[in-house]
């Protein structure tokens, strides 16, 4: 803390009465914390909340207008596009799912293996990689997947294949690699908050009492964590559903998802279908954050930091 | 019971393996760098280290005039993140209503860029006729443009994105700061804003400054939001969209990937050794506080 002039037990100089009456605390300042929740209130909230009423305009040539249609809904539901979205959310499924398995271990052990001091200089080595552009992470996954990229010729060099394969990129495979790469930190993030929450006394309890390493990871560990794994699953899960960067540039011509679907029919001057789609996005999200929030109490993530 | 410590290998292969997954998410982050630095482009069998291609891309005046567009869009964005992620953090620590207030300040966080970009799209079209509407309705013609598309709806598409991520910053940050240093301060005679300016800032400000640092990383990188919300000028990265999409991956695309991850890279590394060095500091401190005092 630097020195102020409070500090140095200075007398700080009195406002003036009508400055004090203006901007103290019965004037503005009781009311500008409300900033926040108004602006996520009008542009946040509402755009998202009207998106159902949206969804069923009547849509005309370039633009829609009020009425009651479920039209995009039936157009939706009876074309491949609901098709390619229950892909999508198994491709995105298949995501947390690995996610999970490489992420997590990397939470726990950060949590309960490296010095309290040094816990969190080694979750930023994951801020980095996060923190540089999804669109450049995602784009660089094409030099390294490609028929001559780093993959195919490090297995080739080292003599484990005699042609390179060419089903990684381009393909279903390309885009679930894609999004784990994008959304991994999150699921070590999330672990890690949730675990930070849980005391040390927890874990050394079971060590005295010679708990095997499995009964201690099912039984303690995953149900102290689940709020941050939830949290972490319904993250990479929406994501991978929703941005269409990943089956854009790794998928190919034939991949597509939620986000890439309302993409189209934005460009398709079909405004309705993009609502509908963005409506059984959000409800899908809605959906997962109640059941999770009912399950296993979500705040609990925020009470290391509350 | 087990013991990772007795078995030094097995702490050993547990750190290798995070370190395995630090090297695997950035590897293709260097390889494309070290891409943009070869005279011959992606896939050449011969390396030549050359400049040439990011002369190519500071030489391109449509380019330059797009990070150009990139920086501005960076600090209105930052001028208006960082005061009201600091409202909010103050606002959720004084809030009942805690689960409420968190799920509105942290749900742009779950929702994907292409269908948050869409719902404000027509959100912001639908806006721009209804003010357009009213002007003609009153007569005026102070309406119109109102939120038409351009810089402040782009704005307002990134602020909604940032703003999560400046919160869960500040309130890291405020997690370790004592109320009651602020009660004493108003018990000495400080007002509320002077309670805050000179006490409680201080101590949050490492945390203010790096939520500055990854709001400007975060808009420098966004592309989807932007595109669908910037209207008539284009930001770096939906340049880059464009150019691969376009033209393909060209030795000039290997530079504009190279030039954010460059930047993006320096910025979020300064953060980290500044945080780095300001930790040890304040332990190498807290020990010598705690040492007992010698007699000489």
């Amino acid at each position: 803390m630097s020195p102020s002039p409070a500090r140095r037990g200075r007398e700080l100089p009195a406002p003036p009465a009508r400055w004090r009456q203006l901007f103290g605390e019965n004037g503005i300042q009781r009311w500008v914390f409300y900033i926040p929740v108004v602006f996520f209130v009008l542009f946040f909230a509402a755009p998202m909340t009207l998106t159902v009423v949206w969804s069923v305009f009547e849509r005309t040539q370039f633009w829609m207008e009020p009425g009651f249609t479920l039209f995009a809904y039936d157009n939706f539901f009876t074309s491949a596009r609901a098709e390619n979205y229950l892909y999508s959310m198994l491709h995105a499924a298949a995501s947390v799912l690995i996610s999970f398995v490489i992420g997590f271990p990397i939470a726990v052990f950060i949590r309960r293996r490296v010095t309290r001091a040094a816990q969190h200089r080694v979750i930023l080595l994951f801020i980095l990689p996060f923190m540089i552009s999804e669109l450049v992470r995602v784009f660089a996954m094409r030099p390294v997947l490609g028929r001559n990229g780093v993959v195919n010729s490090v297995l080739m060099d080292l003599g484990i294949l005699s042609e390179p394969i060419t089903s990684i990129l381009y393909s279903p495979l390309g885009v679930i690699i894609g999004d784990v790469m994008s959304f991994l930190p999150f699921m070590i993030f999330a672990g890690f908050l949730a675990l930070e929450a849980v005391q040390n006394y927890v874990f050394e309890v079971c060590d005295d009492l010679g708990t095997g390493r499995v009964r201690l990871f099912t039984d303690i560990v995953l149900p102290l964590a689940a709020p941050g794994i939830f949290a972490g699953s319904v993250f990479i899960f929406v994501n991978s559903m929703g941005v269409a960067l990943v089956p854009t540039l790794l998928g190919g011509p034939g991949a597509v998802n939620a986000g890439l679907i309302a993409n189209q029919a934005i460009v398709a001057l079909d405004f309705p279908l993009a609502m509908a789609i963005s409506t059984i996005m959000i409800f899908t999200l809605v959906l997962l954050l109640y059941i999770g929030h009912r399950l296993f109490d979500l705040t609990k993530i925020l009470e290391p930091i509350s | 019971m087990y013991d990772d410590f007795a078995s030094p290998w097995n702490i050993r292969l547990k750190w290798a393996y995070l370190l395995a997954v630090v090297f695997a998410l950035l590897m293709p982050v260097f390889y494309t760098i070290g891409i943009s630095f070869n005279q011959h482009g992606f896939g050449a069998r011969i390396y030549e280290f050359t400049f040439d291609w990011y002369r190519v891309v500071l030489g391109d005046t449509l380019l330059v005039v797009s990070l150009k567009w990139t920086l501005y869009l960076a600090l209105a964005t930052i001028a208006a993140t960082i005061p009201m992620a600091l409202l909010s953090a103050k606002f959720y620590k004084r809030t009942r209503r805690k689960v409420g207030f968190v799920a509105l300040m942290l749900s742009p966080l779950f929702v994907p860029a292409d269908i948050m970009g869409s719902s404000l799209l027509v959100f912001f079209k639908n806006l721009a006729r209804g003010f357009a509407w009213l002007g003609d309705a009153l007569g005026v013609s102070w309406f119109d443009g109102w939120f038409d598309l351009g810089f402040l709806t782009a704005v307002i598409g990134q602020v909604i994105y940032t703003h999560p991520y400046a919160f869960i910053v500040i309130l890291i940050t405020m997690s370790r700061y004592r109320v009651q240093q602020t009660e004493a301060a108003r018990a000495c005679g400080a007002t509320a804003w002077q309670a805050f300016w000179h006490v409680e800032f201080p101590q949050i400000r490492v945390g203010v400054f790096s939520s500055c640092a990854f709001v400007t990383i975060l808009s420098f990188n966004e592309a989807v939001r932007t595109a669908l919300l910037k209207g008539g000028f284009d930001t770096f990265s939906n340049m880059l969209v464009a150019q691969m999409l376009n033209i393909g991956m060209s030795g000039e695309s290997y530079a504009m990937a190279g030039i954010m991850s460059i930047v993006s890279m320096l910025v979020i590394g300064t953060v980290i050794v500044y945080t780095l060095v300001r930790a040890e500091r304040l332990e190498r401190r807290a020990r010598a506080m705690a040492e007992p005092v010698m007699s000489s």
